[in-house]
C-alpha cells in the first residue's frame, strides 16, 4: 500500500503526543490547577466575597493571618487537656513500636501507625491557657465532627460492603439481582438521599419510628438529638456509598481462586476460619484501596449534613466543608474559608499521597 | 485399614447425570490411578471421594467409616491441586502446615512436621518464601508437601503434572513413585496421560463418560483388554483397529487382504468384528505388497511407519532394526496369531 500523501510536514512523535495531550492539559490547568493557586492566593488576603465582587481593590494582603485566626487563639498552651485521646495516642505509639519490632506490621504500616499516633497526641493538647480563647471557637470543633465522621463512616461502608460482597459473591440470578439492587442505592442524588432518610428517621412516620413503636418503645428523635443526628446522618451515608465499595470487593474476591477455598475446605478452614484465613488476607489491597477512597471522599461530607440537619442540633453535625461554605458564602469571608479549604486539602492529599504509596508497595 | 470403597456412586447435576453407579474397591496402600479422556468423570469421581463433590447416590467408604455425607476436612484425605492451589499471601512454611494449625495442632508439632516434609521434598531452602517466588516444579512440591503434613489416610491427586514442562512432569513422576514407597498411604491420581497410569499405578480404572470400563494391573489392561476402548486407551501409540467379518471359521480382514484365525471362540458367519494389533507386535515384510508406507518417524531406537491398506484404513507399527521401511515402500505384515484381539463391532465388547 503507498503511504497517503500530504502536504504538510510530517510531525514528530513529540510533538504529536503534545498535540493529543493538549486538550486535557488545558481543561486541567485551567479547571484545577489554576483555581487551586488562586484559592491559594486568596488565603492569603482579606477578601470579602461581596466587596470585592463590586471594587476589585477592596482586598488586603495579610498573609497567614488568616489561617491563624481560623486555627489558633489566644494565650493557647500545650499539656495533656484531653487525657482520653492523648492517652490513645500514646498507646498507639507503643503498639507501633512493639508490632514493629515482633515483626507483625510492615514498616510501612508501622510508620503510617506511629504518624497518627503522634499527631494523637500533640494535637489535642493544644488548648487556651487563663484568660486565653480560641480567635474561632467553632473551627477545631467542627474538624472533631468531620474526623468523628468520617471515622464512623469509612468503617461502616468498608464493613458493611465487605460482608455483602462477600455473601452475594455467587453466579445465581438472585445474587445479580441482589448486587444490582445495593448497587442501586449510589446512583441517586444526595438531595433524594437525604430524602428518603429524613422520611426514614421522622419521628411520627418514619418506617423506624414505626418499628420502635411496634416493640413497646419511645421513637427517637433522631436528627433533632444530640446523641443521634450524627449517627444518623452516618447510616444514610453507608446506605449511599456502599455500592462502589461493594463492587470494588467483588472484583476482589473473583480474583481469588475456588481451588484455594476447596484446599482450605480439606484443611478444615471453612466459612467464618476460610473468611479469615483466606479472604481477608487475599483482599488487603483492595480493603486499601476501599478504605483510602472512602477516606478522601467522606472529608468532603457537606449535602447529609446540609439537608438533614443543617449542622445541628448545637453544631454536633456541623462539618468542614459546610462550615467552609457558610464562612464562604453567607459570611462573605472568602479569605477565611480559603485558609480552612487550604487545611482540608492538605489532609486530603496526604491520604492521597498514602494510597499512591500503597498502590505502588509490593508485597 | 483405610482402602477406599465406592458402592453404586452416582453424580448427577440437575438432570444430567455424569457418573453412572460406579463400584469400586481401593486397597489399603495401593496407587490407584483413574484415567480416561477429558469430560469422563474421573476428575468429578475423586472430588467425590474428597467430599468437594456431593454424592448424589451411593456410598463412599473410607477405611470402615462411611464418609458419604462426611465433611470434606473430616475425611482423612488431602488433595494436591492441578493448579496446586497454594495459599499465596503464606510462605512454605505457613503453607504446608496451615491444615494442622486449623485442627488445633501446637506449634512445636506443627514445626516438626513441616520439617520432616520439607526435607522429603527438599524444600528447606525455600521455607521462607511465598509461593509467586517458587517455580512451577517447586510450588507442586509444596502442595504435596501440605498433603503429607496433614498425614491423610488417603492422598489425592488431581492431574498434578500437567502444569509442568516435559522434563519436570518425568522427574515429579519418578518423586511422586518414591514417595508413595516411603510412605505407603493409600493414593487416588487422576490423570488423562496413559503413560503416567501406566508407570505409577498398583491398579488402573479407565472411565468412559463416567462408567467403569475396566479395572486392572497396568499391565493386565496391556495384555488383556475387555474393550475397544481400553484396548486403544491402554499404549502407546495405539492399537491398530481394522474392520472384519467372520466367514467360515475365519475372519476375513479387507486391510490385511486375507483371513486370519485367532485363538477365540468363533462368532456365528457373518458378525462384523473389529480385528486390533499392537504396533509392536508385527514385522513389516518388504517383500509384501499390502500396504504402503505413507510416512516413517524415525525417534532413533524405534521408527514408526505408517501403512495406509487398500480400504484407506492407516496403521501404525514400530520398527528396531537396522533395515527400517522407507516413504512408499510396500510392505506386509507378519506377527503371531496369538496377538490378534477380536471385538464385537456392535457392542466393541472383547471376543475372547
Amino acid at each position: 500500500m503507498q503511504e497517503p500523501r500530504t502536504s504538510a510536514k510530517r510531525m514528530s512523535q513529540t510533538q504529536a503526543a503534545w498535540l493529543l495531550l493538549a486538550p486535557f492539559l488545558i481543561t486541567y490547568g485551567l479547571f484545577l490547577v489554576y483555581p487551586f493557586f488562586r484559592g491559594f492566593w486568596i488565603s492569603l488576603h482579606d477578601w470579602n466575597l461581596l466587596a470585592v465582587a463590586f471594587n476589585p481593590d477592596a482586598k488586603e494582603f495579610v498573609g497567614f493571618r488568616n489561617y491563624e485566626r481560623v486555627m489558633w487563639g489566644r494565650n493557647i498552651e500545650w499539656g495533656f487537656a484531653s487525657p482520653f485521646w492523648q492517652g490513645l495516642g500514646v498507646l498507639g505509639l507503643a503498639a507501633s513500636a512493639y508490632l514493629r519490632r515482633v515483626d507483625r506490621l510492615s514498616r510501612f504500616n508501622a510508620i503510617a501507625l506511629a504518624v497518627a499516633s503522634l499527631l494523637l497526641v500533640v494535637l489535642p493538647g493544644f488548648h487556651p491557657g487563663e484568660d486565653g480563647r480560641w480567635y474561632d471557637r467553632r473551627f477545631w470543633p467542627t474538624v472533631g465532627n468531620t474526623l468523628l465522621f468520617v471515622g464512623l463512616a469509612v468503617p461502616g461502608v468498608t464493613i458493611s460492603a465487605l460482608l455483602l460482597a462477600a455473601a452475594l459473591n455467587k453466579e445465581t440470578k438472585a445474587m445479580g439481582a441482589l448486587r444490582t439492587l445495593f448497587f442501586l442505592s449510589q446512583v441517586l442524588s444526595v438531595t433524594v438521599v437525604t430524602l428518603i432518610w429524613q422520611i426514614m428517621f421522622s419521628p411520627r412516620q418514619g418506617l423506624i419510628a414505626n418499628i420502635t413503636e411496634t416493640f413497646g418503645g419511645t421513637p427517637i428523635n433522631w436528627l433533632t438529638d444530640e446523641q443521634f443526628a450524627m449517627a444518623a446522618i452516618v447510616i444514610a451515608t453507608v446506605w449511599w456509598s456502599l455500592g462502589i465499595a461493594m463492587i470494588l470487593f467483588l472484583a476482589g474476591l473473583q480474583d481469588i481462586s475456588k481451588d484455594i477455598y476447596e484446599a482450605a475446605a480439606l484443611d478444615n478452614a471453612r466459612g467464618a476460619k476460610a473468611f479469615w484465613y483466606v479472604t481477608l488476607p487475599n483482599l488487603q489491597r483492595t480493603i486499601t484501596l476501599v478504605v483510602v477512597l472512602q477516606i478522601i471522599l467522606h472529608f468532603q461530607v457537606f449535602g447529609q449534613s446540609h439537608l438533614m440537619t443543617q449542622g445541628g442540633p448545637n453544631d454536633t453535625t456541623q462539618v468542614l466543608v459546610r462550615y467552609i461554605y457558610q464562612t464562604g458564602f453567607r459570611d462573605s469571608e472568602l479569605g477565611r474559608a480559603s485558609a480552612m479549604a487550604v487545611f482540608l486539602f492538605v489532609i486530603m492529599g496526604t491520604f492521597s499521597v498514602i494510597q499512591f504509596i500503597v498502590g505502588r508497595e509490593k508485597k | 485399614m483405610s482402602g477406599v470403597t465406592l458402592r453404586n456412586v452416582v453424580k448427577r447435576y440437575g438432570n444430567v447425570q455424569v457418573i453412572h453407579g460406579v463400584d469400586l474397591e481401593i486397597e489399603d496402600g495401593e496407587f490407584c490411578v483413574f484415567v480416561g479422556p477429558s469430560g469422563c468423570g474421573k476428575s468429578t469421581l475423586m472430588r467425590m471421594v474428597a467430599g468437594l463433590e456431593e454424592t448424589t447416590e451411593g456410598q463412599i467408604h473410607i477405611g470402615a467409616r462411611d464418609v458419604t455425607r462426611v465433611d470434606p476436612a473430616d475425611r482423612g484425605v488431602a488433595m494436591v491441586f492441578q493448579t496446586y492451589a497454594l495459599y499465596p499471601h503464606m510462605t512454605v512454611e505457613q503453607n504446608m502446615g496451615f491444615g494442622l494449625k486449623m485442627n488445633g495442632v501446637g506449634k512445636d508439632e506443627i514445626r516438626k512436621k513441616t520439617n520432616e516434609a520439607s526435607r522429603i521434598l527438599k524444600l528447606d531452602d525455600y521455607l521462607d518464601r511465598k509461593p509467586a517466588a517458587l517455580s512451577g516444579g517447586q510450588r507442586q512440591r509444596v502442595a504435596i508437601g501440605r498433603a503429607i503434613v496433614r498425614g491423610p489416610d488417603v492422598f489425592l491427586f488431581d492431574e498434578p503434572l500437567s502444569n509442568l514442562d516435559a522434563e519436570l512432569r518425568v522427574e515429579m513422576r519418578v518423586e511422586i513413585a518414591r514417595l508413595h514407597k516411603e510412605i505407603g498411604a493409600t493414593m487416588i491420581y487422576v490423570t488423562h496421560d496413559q503413560v503416567e497410569a501406566m508407570t505409577l499405578a498398583d491398579k488402573i480404572v479407565v472411565l468412559k463418560f463416567g462408567v467403569i470400563e475396566q479395572v486392572g494391573a497396568p499391565l493386565e489392561l496391556y495384555r488383556d483388554p475387555d474393550n475397544k476402548f481400553v484396548a486403544g486407551f491402554i499404549g502407546s501409540p495405539a492399537m491398530n483397529f481394522v474392520k472384519g467379518t467372520v466367514r467360515g471359521g475365519e475372519i476375513h480382514v479387507p486391510a490385511f487382504g486375507a483371513s486370519v484365525t485367532p485363538h477365540i471362540t468363533m462368532p456365528s458367519d457373518g458378525t462384523e468384528v473389529i480385528v486390533g494389533l499392537r504396533p509392536e507386535h508385527a514385522e513389516l515384510d518388504r517383500s509384501g505388497d499390502t500396504f504402503k508406507v505413507e510416512l516413517t518417524e524415525a525417534l532413533g531406537g524405534i521408527s514408526y511407519a505408517y501403512l495406509t491398506a487398500q480400504t484407506g484404513e492407516t496403521l501404525i507399527f514400530e520398527e528396531r532394526g537396522d533395515e527400517r521401511a522407507k516413504t512408499s515402500d510396500t510392505v506386509s505384515l507378519s506377527y503371531e496369531p496369538r496377538r490378534l484381539y477380536v471385538f464385537d463391532a456392535e457392542t466393541e465388547q472383547r471376543i475372547r
